[in-house]
């Protein structure tokens, strides 16, 4: 695909905003997403004018930094929204007399993104260890409590968490549940399209790749190509439903191998613009370099 | 192509080294030190001993004093060099180009274009870093950036815990406020002369320009300038790849400043690189003396050595004056180092007009201290200015 000649559906009053998780891979130039050329640092701009919004992944390894999103702000419309992932020391490597302090550290990092109304969501990912148990459950509530007042969507990957009760406090907190799409395998949370904030619905699709996805190799683990069926399944059967119940959403593909990612976002935003949850924008031709 | 090149730096390497042996050092501060010896100085110190003031090359006593509570441990050169080894074996899967330092837990690796292989750079080195505190107990700080320098002043930022990520294109911004004594290759002399003109930052000296660093610093102006930009060619090399080089030791568990001792303990090293270069039918084209003093503080003075040579003689002559230019401060010498590069095979061809006789002088008595050395051991025939090292 030759990102000069496509069109994104993305709605025009900003209400269901399609993109990828990450818009950094080198891959992306063979694979056609970016113009032959394109360097690191010109990615963000040729994204930015195909899409209107994309998950910040290294903010989970490295906390961010006010100065480092102030200078990617400013390569960004001002429609553009950012969802930044929760550094990984307060899901993946908690250090008990730690993860506050990184708790007060994220907040001032991605402060410029809350300042200029461009944070979509913090994506607070738990491992696929984090099953609810009672340590966990205490833990996850002190979490959400420091960092209250942050738009906060959570994302479960254990199957344990799929319970009514765990919706109902998430609701009670007006954080989001992250709806995910992944391969039909034990244990992973389910596919579902419960909404547990009026403000706005999350989804992820992660592919559905069955032999790699406990491979230990993200390039088998997210390698997958999503037919048009599954997609329209999706936008039927969850996402229309969802769009009804919160104002605002965000879909995010982090199928990022050879820039399925990419491809298969701009396919959804046309299905979802087909099915009148979008309104039609065209997706601005990047500058060739 | 951008490059991506990850540093992995595991700070204090000693301590964590000996940590890693011994978990009972961990709820201690530790000095790293020579034993046996009364005025012993301090090779390597814990986050701790160095909170309470203890700093390398300081003498033990004081540093015991400092910090009343800290363990002291000989040091285990051995120990590190298996660490630095287990380091490298666990980066090689990702990159045949892995550049260990010197068994001080500092690692490049070039990922460029491995991604569709291991996934993005800072996954890569996120996983190094957590098999290095599993299967090692070491917990090295990491950076990705696209070179050696930017990366290397990025871990020193975050230093003692945690990473750092540099994109390609944000090198300058990423330097600017930066204070300058973290950028690699600024030297001392470098820091004085940019003190005078009131400079502190790296963006105050970039934003000059290089037309108005030429007036203070000439020649050297374009180095700097390209490095306080974050410009860095330098290649990360492949293991086994290094260049060859000669480096012989000396080191002084007092320390001294004796010039009869520091000439005479170059002239062994000199003697140790010549009779390895001689062996490998090998010649120098240039040589470099380094010094660590007590205060902690390295200074290095190399020379050019034209034509190439192994003759002790010629070697020693230029390496008299490096440590004279490294060796100017009234401030023991705690460590001898001279390094011989740039390794060649000597000229072969015969020389068109006679030679210098002295030269020949010198080839025969070299060739014949050789031919003792053979026969009857090392120590059997030594210079008479070796006897005061």
């Amino acid at each position: 695909m030759q990102m000069e000649t496509a069109h994104a559906a993305t709605d025009a009053s900003g209400r269901i905003l399609v993109g990828t998780s990450g818009y950094s891979y080198a891959e992306w130039v063979p694979a056609g997403i970016y113009p032959a050329g394109t360097r690191p640092g010109g990615m963000l701009p040729a994204y930015a004018a195909a899409f209107p919004a994309t998950e910040l992944n290294y903010t989970w390894y490295q906390m961010p930094k006010a100065a480092a999103l102030e200078r990617m702000l400013a390569q960004v419309p001002p429609h553009f929204r950012f969802a930044a992932k929760l550094t990984r020391s307060m899901t993946h490597e908690v250090e008990p007399g730690q993860w506050r302090g990184q708790a007060a550290r994220f907040r001032d990092g991605v402060a410029p993104l809350l300042r200029a109304d461009q944070l979509a969501a913090v994506l607070v990912q738990l491992p696929p260890t984090f099953h609810r148990t009672q340590a966990h459950r205490r833990y996850l509530a002190a979490l959400l409590d420091e960092l209250a007042g942050l738009p906060l969507a959570v994302e479960f990957r254990h199957v344990s968490w799929a319970a009514d009760r765990v919706f109902a406090e998430l609701e009670r907190r007006a954080a989001t549940l992250v709806a995910v799409d992944v391969p039909a395998l034990p244990d992973l949370f389910p596919p579902l399209d419960v909404v547990t904030s009026a403000d706005l619905f999350y989804v992820r699709f992660h592919g559905r790749n069955t032999r790699g996805w406990r491979s230990g190799h993200m390039q088998q683990q997210f390698d997958y190509d999503y037919a048009d069926s599954e997609l329209r399944e999706w936008v039927t059967r969850r996402i229309a439903g969802m769009a009804r119940r919160a104002r605002r959403g965000v879909v995010f593909f982090n199928n990022h191998v050879r820039g399925q990612a990419a491809l298969n976002a701009h396919r959804l935003a046309g299905l979802l613009a087909a099915e009148g949850l979008g309104g039609n924008a065209p997706w601005t031709a990047p500058s060739s370099t | 192509m951008d490059r991506a090149v990850i540093h992995l730096n595991v700070a204090d390497f000693a301590v964590a080294v000996e940590r890693s042996r011994d978990a009972h050092l961990r709820t201690r501060p530790l000095i790293i030190a020579p034993g046996g010896s009364p005025r012993a100085t301090v090779f390597d110190m814990s986050e701790e001993a160095y909170g309470a003031g203890v700093r390398k090359g300081m003498d033990l006593r004081r540093a015991q004093r400092l910090c009343r509570e800290a363990l002291v441990r000989a040091p285990c050169m051995a120990c590190y060099e298996r660490a630095m080894h287990d380091l490298v074996r666990q980066a090689r899967p990702f990159s045949p180009q892995v550049e260990p330092g010197e068994a001080d837990g500092h690692l490049f690796l070039d990922v460029t274009g491995t991604g569709r292989l291991f996934g993005p750079p800072m996954d890569v080195a996120w996983r190094l870093r957590r098999q290095a505190r599993a299967d090692l107990g070491l917990d090295p700080v990491w950076a990705v950036a696209p070179n050696k320098l930017v990366a290397k002043v990025a871990t020193r930022l975050v230093k003692p815990d945690g990473e750092y990520i540099v994109g390609a294109g944000e090198e300058e911004a990423f330097l600017a406020p930066l204070p300058l004594h973290l950028v690699p290759g600024i030297e001392g002399d470098d820091l004085v002369r940019l003190g005078e003109f009131n400079f502190t930052r790296v963006g105050q000296v970039t934003a000059l320009g290089l037309e108005a660093l030429r007036v203070p610093f000439g020649r050297r102006a374009g180095f700097l300038y390209g490095a306080l930009r974050g410009e860095d060619a330098s290649p990360v090399r492949a293991v086994g790849q290094q260049p060859p080089r000669a480096v012989f030791d000396r080191t002084f568990a007092e320390g001294t400043q004796r010039e009869a001792v520091l000439q005479g303990a170059l002239y062994v090293l000199v003697e140790q690189a010549g009779a390895f270069l001689r062996r490998g039918g090998l010649a120098a084209r240039r040589l470099a003396v380094s010094l660590d003093f007590s205060d902690g503080v390295r200074r290095a003075r190399q020379r050019r050595v034209q034509p190439a040579t192994a003759n002790d003689a010629n070697l020693f002559a230029l390496a008299r004056e490096a440590l004279h230019l490294a060796g100017d401060r009234r401030v023991r010498v705690r460590h001898l180092r001279l390094t011989c590069d740039g390794l060649t095979f000597p000229p072969a061809q015969m020389a068109l007009f006679p030679g210098d006789p002295e030269d020949d002088r010198r080839q025969h008595l070299v060739t014949a201290l050789d031919r003792i050395r053979q026969r009857f051991g090392a120590e059997a025939i030594r210079v008479g200015r070796t006897l005061a090292a």
